[in-house]
């Protein structure tokens, strides 16, 4: 008995790592995946603006590190990380569909459960890249005199690790999102900027239904600045629980993924 | 020959649509053709076949197992769609060998198998450009190179020989005469009755949504030859030839209002007119430009085959 559900492990990990990998190779070669490195390297180019800036501006005050927070909270964690996560999750099942090259898939012995979590992996894995090496490009050229402070890399890799668990999480809820409505971009936009930008800012327990509630949470609050106001009645949830959150957030979007496309029939439109 | 596929009282909706209606069948191993007009059901039954698509009532089993969520059937079965859709940006090379991964072979296994794939489709110099590179022909070629490349016991084909030269026709026809050699079970669809016709004498034939006869082509060619067929003959004298089939009983009617060097015959024995034909060509020295069928099409044969 045991040895036979090891079997059976070993076949479910080894068609996830195929998928992962025929996906992750898929990924890196599609045009939506340059158009997008193109678009996660706004906020580096408005890093460069700001270093100039600060090197021409005399009566420049502003530090490196708080430009960088600033740019990760309002340029990353409430733009690019939503937009990569909605275009890439989504797309785990809707560009098969769209693409009509679900059969290919469909007809391989290779179970549905580790096409979506393989393939899910596989984008994930690729718009955390492009997140990273965007944040670290920021953070290289906003701190480039400062480098030699050992207490700045703590903030970038706290930084860098809210923003990917951010990416981990709502992809997988738009993963599921694209597992079963048709227009799921249309939906995550509204989601994206809607609920989310909303639903952060109402008092009391209602914000704990926004993904971005347990982010900001494991970030401080800063006490001042012109971007505070983004954080304003933010009630945060302890940072050992709001991990905790987004992980059962990201488990149970997933399971709702793999059930859906295990059981829901789909048709393509000739 | 042995039983591989088994349905019963198969059908599928479409919402109010009827996709297929109450099919129940047994497919033995060799090449089986699947033939019917477009629209008529053909790849709603091959979806079904392969749990692509979900039956709204009635069972489809492969070697005894169900199919639909049965992953691990898979291993047995090479699937060709219709469509023409594939991963562009992945070269032919990639996608023969990354749909091998999810296979699970080793990467030796997946390496050879490919290339084995590949040959046999002639393929191999153009396997490392870009599949939007690639013309229709071998895009087509691609999708069946994909279908064979993990050496499947069973295969089934949803309309291969669309888009392909006659060249390439005919050493696909004779490639899926070998894995009929081989043992192998072969479902192959096609609206077009002589492509069918040069793989197999075994063809269900399938028209809205219904399994219209199934078993010997003959007997459908029986069927096929007593539809009243028109034929066109375009010559250096029409009115002599017409002239020498006027008191023939196989001969329904002979028309010219067409195009003034040709003439429309309506027969009920088209293997009769055809053979007198060559005859009186030579005996009257008659230049022929053209002869064809202008309604030799299955979408005609059903038509009159149901009464409609």
């Amino acid at each position: 008995m045991n040895g036979k559900s090891q079997t059976k492990d070993w076949t479910f990990l080894s068609s996830f790592g195929n998928v992962f990998s025929f996906f992750f190779l898929l990924g890196r070669k599609s045009k939506k995946t340059k158009v997008f490195y193109l678009l996660s390297f706004i906020p580096v180019v408005m890093a460069l603006l700001v270093k100039f800036g600060q090197i021409f501006s005399i009566r420049s005050t502003l530090s490196g590190i708080y430009v960088f927070s600033n740019i990760i909270m309002t340029f990353y964690l409430q733009f690019i990380i939503l937009i990569l996560a909605l275009f890439f999750g989504t797309s785990v099942c809707s560009e098969e569909l769209e693409g009509r090259t679900l059969p290919y898939l469909s007809t391989r012995p290779i179970s549905k459960t580790s096409f979506i979590l393989g393939k899910y992996a596989a984008y994930t894995l690729l718009i955390v890249l492009m997140t990273v090496v965007g944040v670290f490009l920021c953070f290289f050229i906003l701190n480039f005199n400062q480098l030699g402070d050992l207490s700045l890399y703590k903030i970038l890799f706290r930084d860098t690790a809210v923003l990917v668990l951010g990416l981990i999480c709502y992809t997988s809820f738009f993963t599921f999102i694209g597992t079963f409505i048709k227009r799921s971009i249309m939906f995550g936009l509204i989601f994206s900027f809607g609920w989310e930008n909303v639903i952060q800012y109402f008092p009391g327990s209602t914000q704990r239904f926004a993904i971005v509630h347990y982010l900001k949470s494991l970030l401080p609050t800063p006490s001042s600045g012109r971007f505070s106001f983004l954080l304003f009645r933010l009630e945060p949830t302890p940072p050992y629980l709001a991990v905790i959150m987004l992980f059962l957030i990201t488990a149970v979007f997933l399971g709702l993924a793999c059930f859906m496309f295990h059981y829901k029939e789909y048709i393509l439109e000739e | 020959m042995r039983e591989v596929i088994k349905t019963e009282k198969l059908s599928k909706w479409y919402g109010n649509i009827l996709g297929l209606s109450d099919v129940t069948l047994s497919i033995e191993s060799g090449i089986t053709g699947l033939l019917g007009p477009n629209g008529a059901g053909k790849s709603t039954f091959l979806k079904l076949l392969t749990g692509q698509l979900k039956a709204s009532i009635g069972t489809v089993r492969i070697e005894g197992e169900k199919v639909r969520n049965n992953h691990r059937l898979f291993s047995k079965i090479g699937f060709c769609p219709e469509g023409d859709s594939f991963y562009e940006e992945m070269t032919g090379w990639e996608f023969v060998t990354g749909l091998l991964k999810l296979h699970n072979c080793s990467s030796s296994e997946i390496n050879s198998k490919a290339q084995k794939a590949l040959s046999i489709v002639n393929l191999e110099k153009n396997k490392d450009r870009r599949i939007k590179t690639y013309s229709r022909g071998m895009r087509q070629r691609l999708k069946f190179a994909q279908a064979i490349s993990h050496e499947p016991e069973i295969l089934i084909l949803d309309e291969p020989l669309n888009g392909m030269d006659p060249l390439g026709r005919r050493k696909l026809i004779r490639l899926i005469k070998t894995f009929r050699d081989e043992g192998k079970t072969i479902i192959v669809s096609s609206h077009v009755l002589p492509e069918i016709e040069v793989m197999t004498n075994n063809i269900i034939l399938i028209h809205q949504g219904k399994i219209f006869a199934q078993g010997d082509i003959h007997y459908i060619r029986d069927l096929i030859d007593a539809h009243p067929h028109m034929i066109s003959v375009k010559c250096s004298d029409p009115r002599k030839v017409a002239s020498r089939f006027v008191n023939q009983d196989y001969i329904l009617n002979i028309d010219f209002s067409g195009e003034e060097d040709t003439f429309v015959v309506k027969t009920n024995n088209r293997d009769k007119f055809f053979n007198r034909l060559p005859s009186i060509f030579i005996d009257e020295n008659i230049e022929v430009s053209e002869i064809k069928s202008p309604d030799d099409n299955l979408q005609a044969v059903f038509d009159y085959l149901i009464g409609d």
